[in-house]
């Protein structure tokens, strides 16, 4: 039998960080959310960048986030775009408004997806795969 | 913001319009299909290639400097020459562009157009068709993307929708009265590429995609092409065909992303809108007709809002009333649209604005007493916009 691609499980696609978002995927790893924060003017933002993106200053620090936020809005992917999501689907993918103010794209795990709602109160969860840690996010129960 | 200036109303006329064979068209390149394009276009306005002195354009994704294999296959030198990169809001801002170049005196007659061989490309193989679906939407999306599981433009719109439907109340059934709208337009359309009828009930049966988004409400993988001869509105009159009009236009981008703010349910056609309704003199009340741009249903809807139609969260009642069919209120994408005629990523719009303005269509597909007509174009990665408000001759 021939090595076809069809033979062997696609793996996901794992994230390649931009140099400057080494710390946030580095924090992942032990489970904390980290978010660039302005030290002028003291907002977060993301994706992190070099440079404010409130007020351009290249003062900041990587600050811990709550964690906590809400859904603006989710989509359900039914078509598997990626075969490595193939046993996945229907699953969730959403944006998360953290309480912090930035927006992140994850999924919402832990619940079926006929029951996502927008503006559902949810929680960071860290999912450990393969020498690498994706934040997610659970509903608060 | 500083007030735009109307300088540019009726100062440049659209004087041929074309379009390639459409929808699947194997064996025939991109290329192949913007040259059939403007070929047609050339014979409408009856000039040749030679009168023609700039070409606007955008390129299919893979090509670098698209404009100029456009030029060496016309055989032409150019004096104003370009390509764009503004995604579906490319095409309406190449008009702009020539009407902007013609009026500094850079350029007499622009061929703007776009041509692309999407449904080819995606059924030559199942690798292509993969890679095509797995592509990152840009260069820099190799994180908080791809490992969730996120891909292509369907989710990107989704989320609009389902914010949309949040707020609003805005439903389904509303979504599928737009596919419903373009499909029977497109019954009418030869040149369109689906030919056969949609109810209701088969939207509401057909697969999901990426909820709250089903297989009708996606636009098409279309092959073809569309282009426009632009050029000043003295040159217009002793042309052949009945020129129209460039009253106005503008153009918007939220480039603070799709994502951020309420970019999603509030687009930027608001803005974009406001600056041609101002150039043209005109406002939502004086619009015969619209050729909105439909990559999914719900950016019919949202726009109507955010041009001024309806009041915000009231598209989906708007469309529900049947305003967006040929004896509604604003007969809308009255060539099928790129739900339903064919996706060329707004350059079709434009073609059919020009031809619902001329009033030669029979009349089972014109717009009765069309006098203006507002395009709109939507691209990049959500946030770019781009609108065109065309006139009848004086």
């Amino acid at each position: 039998m021939s090595e076809g691609a069809s033979e062997r499980k696609a793996s996901k696609p794992r994230p390649r960080p931009a140099p400057e978002s080494k710390p946030f995927w580095d924090a992942a790893r032990e489970h904390r959310l980290l978010l660039p924060r302005c030290n002028a003017c003291g907002q977060f933002w993301f994706p992190p960048s070099q440079r404010c993106a409130h007020c351009l200053a290249a003062d900041f620090t990587w600050a811990e986030a709550t964690g906590r936020g809400r859904i603006y809005s989710f989509v359900v992917f039914h078509r598997v775009y990626h075969p490595a999501f193939e046993s996945d689907v229907p699953y969730v993918v959403a944006i998360v408004e953290l309480d912090e103010g930035p927006r992140l794209l994850s999924n919402i795990v832990g619940m079926n997806p006929d029951d996502v709602r927008c503006d559902m109160r949810v929680q960071v969860v860290f999912e450990d795969t393969d020498g690498i840690t994706i934040p997610k996010f659970a509903a608060v129960s | 913001m500083i007030e735009a200036h109307p300088a540019l109303r009726n100062r440049c006329a659209i004087v041929g319009a074309g379009n390639s064979r459409l929808g699947q068209v194997p064996g025939v390149s991109s290329l192949d299909l913007i040259i059939e394009a403007i070929a047609n276009a050339l014979d409408d306005a009856g000039l040749k290639a030679s009168d023609v002195d700039g070409i606007i354009c955008r390129g299919p994704d893979e090509s670098y400097s698209h404009h100029q294999l456009v030029g060496e296959r016309l055989g032409i030198n150019a004096r104003f020459s370009t390509s764009l990169d503004n995604g579906g809001a490319s095409q309406i801002l190449s008009v702009m562009l020539a009407a902007m170049a013609i009026e500094a005196g850079l350029a007499t007659t622009v061929v703007c157009g776009y041509g692309r061989d999407a449904w080819s490309r995606t059924h030559r193989s199942e690798e292509a068709r993969q890679s095509q679906r797995t592509r990152p939407e840009s260069q820099h999306a190799q994180e908080f993307g791809p490992e969730y599981g996120y891909f292509g433009a369907v989710a990107a719109h989704a989320f609009g929708a389902q914010r949309h439907m949040h707020e609003f109340g805005t439903t389904r059934e509303q979504f599928a009265e737009i596919a419903v709208a373009c499909r029977e337009y497109a019954l009418k359309n030869p040149d369109a590429q689906m030919k056969k009828p949609l109810t209701i009930e088969e939207y509401f049966k057909a697969r999901m995609i990426v909820s709250p988004f089903g297989l009708f409400d996606c636009s098409l993988r279309s092959d073809g092409a569309g282009a426009v001869i632009v050029t000043s509105a003295e040159r217009a009159r002793d042309l052949k065909a009945p020129p129209v009009m460039i009253r106005g236009f503008g153009s918007f981008n939220n480039l603070t992303g799709w994502f951020a703010d309420e970019n999603m349910i509030r687009t930027a056609a608001n803005q974009s809108g406001e600056t041609a309704y101002r150039m043209a003199g005109v406002g939502p009340a004086d619009i015969s007709t619209t050729q909105l741009y439909d990559c999914f249903t719900y950016m019919v809807l949202v726009q109507l809002e955010d041009y001024g139609f309806c009041k915000k969260g009231e598209g989906g009642a708007f469309v529900q009333s049947g305003a967006l069919r040929l004896d509604g209120r604003l007969p809308t994408n009255t060539s099928g649209g790129q739900l339903s005629e064919a996706h060329v990523e707004g350059m079709l719009q434009i073609v059919e604005g020009v031809r619902q303005l001329r009033r030669t269509y029979p009349r089972e597909r014109q717009v009765p007493n069309a006098e203006i007509a507002l395009v709109s174009g939507h691209g990049g990665n959500q946030v770019c916009h781009s609108t065109l408000i065309l006139g009848r001759s004086p």
